[in-house]
């Protein structure tokens, strides 16, 4: 046994579509370590919040469909477990927060019953108790005179509010994972800061691990120890959060931090962007994902696709050529 | 919510302004001569009479005299009685039925709304709940029965479901008979040992304790029942699954997934509510509709409703009585919409708040 919190083996989802089968997630595996902050990032489409739905069995079926892999927590496979032991999991153990605030609520249910829902079924309060821990979990997050808006509605509070709330619910029954599926992609910059203080001084208060979905590269930066880079449904690269801005060794990592706006540029230049579209994988690749868009790209990346092989320690990529030299692996 | 509802019912004496107002205007494309139907029985031969009572009910008098004579009646002065006076309850005369307007009415809408109230309930209990189920197992085997289901439903004219079923299950199978009640069961709910207390003759017989004939009552009731709640089942039970179905793929519903509740509650307790906003929008308008195929429905099974009345009325140009029925669907249809408004903001908190 691994001292991993979380250890996700060779993960598979395909959809069924009307075009025939997408191969969203390729066969992911990571780890995740107690209290640790895992940043998940990637251009939309490339299989973040499928990779995450899936360990948590939330993707909708059909037309959704692990076809493959293991994710073990704390020794447990979710993939395995029966529909009554992953609920007792989901919210209790692992909670999960969206990117829209608007919508991840329910616009026909109090703030309050939305909140006490959770504390009812996994820590077993009455409605009294759930009720006085609601507002303590409201002012936990900062929503002033929490216990009067309670009884308000969803569409009563403005969207970093909303958000405030949905962590304020995935937090209540003290789970040791949170997933946080781009949480600050709806709201506006200002918000988004307040946001990200507001996850890292609960992180430092209850200690949980967090895997952080997005695909701003600026966040993972301030908030994350180690970042997972997906591109097609494959992670690519692995490493810590300092390596990885250091030594960027996927020329798709290399092409995202390039394009990110830079304030101490001396010269104006035109934005960096890199070509092309993110595949729609319909068969499962047998060359590299990336290669059509790459610009290192050799004979070989047509005819394999390169595993995660290791570069330096705790830094992995999935790539044959070395981006330093521009010569093959 | 107190507010919404105030706020609501101001409105009414409007609405029911801006109906007679709408209603005299019909009133205005007939003749004098016609209208005096509105105050007296018998139209006088000759043409003094006439000319007489034209005179004294002001029927050549300008639209707003009129407007306001057909609303408040016309007293007379030697003897003190009023003729008229819509808001008085005189709507006028009915000539084929040979009793006034309210009378007849007053007689026949106990039977259409015992007829309506044992239509809705299934339609709104079954068809809601078969909607959820098929939008729940989609594709499934309920799914695809309710699909052929409601598209028969929408797609079959009422009258040719009707004469199809009365074909069937009556001219055949001999198994139900239209018309209202045998003829031995009601001499005995026109004689006065039975006691009258809502008018509605299936609840008025179980509260005589009288279980014969309640189960004779819905046996004539059957095929009217069904063939006007299969078509509003059809359209609920579309509506429903759409929209359920809709619901079902919203982020709070996952969100609740998340939250580790059971699929039971994810289903009834976050999704349906969501997904009955549509659906009691539909209701207020299938009411409408409802009153509508009532006239088909009635006509067909020879049920003494207030549709089949009117479908008479209206065959033999009786316009007064006409007029009459309009008027009461107006004030119907505007109650029926308060009831909406007000359930709309029971289930959407947005409603009722903004």
């Amino acid at each position: 046994m691994s001292d991993l919190l979380l250890d996700v083996q060779g993960l598979e989802t395909q959809f069924r579509t009307p075009d025939g089968i997408v191969h969203a997630v390729n066969g992911v595996s990571f780890g995740l370590k107690e209290g640790e902050t895992l940043g998940v990032v990637g251009e939309s489409g490339c299989g973040k919040s499928v990779t995450m739905l899936s360990v948590l069995r939330l993707i909708a079926s059909p037309p959704g469909k692990v076809v493959a892999g293991k994710a073990f927590y704390r020794g447990q496979d979710l993939l395995q477990m029966s529909d009554e032991e992953i609920r007792h999991i989901r919210g209790a153990q692992m909670a999960m927060i969206f990117q829209d605030p608007m919508t991840s609520l329910n616009p026909v249910m109090t703030i309050g019953r939305q909140l006490i829902e959770p504390l009812m079924l996994h820590l077993g309060m009455n409605k009294d108790q759930a009720n006085a821990r609601a507002a303590e979990l409201l002012e936990m997050v900062g929503i002033p005179h929490a216990s009067e808006r309670l009884s308000d509605y969803p569409h009563q509070y403005s969207g970093g509010m909303r958000q405030r709330v949905m962590i304020a619910m995935a937090l209540s029954c003290n789970p040791q994972i949170l997933i946080a599926d781009e949480p600050t992609t709806a709201l506006d910059v200002t918000i988004q800061a307040q946001i990200i203080e507001l996850v890292k001084r609960l992180r430092d208060e209850l200690g949980m691990a967090i895997i952080w979905i997005t695909h701003d590269l600026g966040i993972v930066a301030g908030l994350a120890q180690r970042v997972l880079v997906m591109y097609g449904g494959f992670i690519i690269e692995e490493s810590q959060v300092i390596d990885l801005y250091a030594n960027p060794s996927h020329p798709y990592t290399i092409g995202l931090l390039g394009s990110l706006p830079r304030l101490d540029e001396i010269e104006r230049q035109r934005l960096f962007s890199i070509e092309g579209m993110p595949p729609v994988l319909y068969n499962k690749p047998t060359a590299c994902p990336f290669a059509p868009r790459c610009k290192w790209v050799m004979d070989r990346c047509w005819q394999e696709n390169p595993a995660l092989t290791e570069v330096s320690p705790e830094h992995r990529v999935a790539c044959w050529v070395d981006v330093k030299t521009g010569k093959a692996r | 919510m107190t507010t919404y509802i105030i706020r609501r019912l101001l409105l009414v004496p409007f609405l029911l302004m801006g109906v007679t107002i709408l209603i005299f205007g019909m009133l205005q494309f007939l003749s004098p001569v016609e209208r005096s139907a509105l105050y007296v029985r018998d139209f006088p031969k000759n043409e003094k009479a006439l000319d007489a009572i034209i005179k004294r009910y002001g029927l050549d008098r300008p639209m707003y005299e009129q407007y306001w004579r057909w609303l408040v009646g016309v007293v007379d002065v030697a003897t003190g009685e009023r003729s008229g006076g819509i808001l008085f309850g005189d709507l006028g005369y009915s000539r084929t039925s040979s009793q006034p307007v309210i009378d007849l009415i007053l007689s026949r809408f106990p039977n259409t709304l015992d007829l309506t109230i044992w239509a809705v309930a299934p339609v709104i209990l079954v068809g809601i709940w078969l909607g959820v189920q098929a939008a729940v197992h989609q594709n499934g085997i309920i799914d695809q029965a309710a699909r052929i289901f409601s598209i028969i439903g929408t797609s079959f004219p009422t009258f040719v479901f009707g004469l199809l079923m009365l074909m069937i299950f009556y001219a055949n199978l001999g198994w139900f008979e239209p018309g209202r009640l045998a003829d031995e069961y009601m001499r005995v709910v026109n004689s006065d040992a039975f006691r009258h207390y809502t008018s509605l003759i299936t609840f008025d017989a179980l509260l005589n304790g009288r279980f014969d004939i309640f189960i004779d009552a819905l046996r004539h009731m059957f095929l009217p029942i069904l063939t006007l709640s299969y078509i509003s089942w059809a359209t609920f039970l579309r509506v429903t699954r759409s929209s359920m179905l809709e619901t079902l793929r919203m982020e709070y519903v996952t969100t609740a997934r998340a939250k580790g509740l059971p699929e039971r509650d994810v289903i009834f307790k976050h999704a349906q509510p969501n997904a009955m906003i549509p659906v009691v929008t539909l209701a207020g308008g299938s009411v409408v509709g409802l009153l509508g195929g009532v006239v088909i429905t009635e006509t067909v099974y020879n049920y003494p409703g207030i549709g089949a009345a009117a479908a008479k009325a209206a065959t033999t140009l009786d316009v007064v009585t006409m007029l009459g029925f309009a008027l009461f669907n107006g004030i119907i249809l505007i109650v029926a919409n308060l009831v909406v408004d007000i359930l709309y903001a029971t289930v959407d908190p947005r409603v009722r708040l903004s």
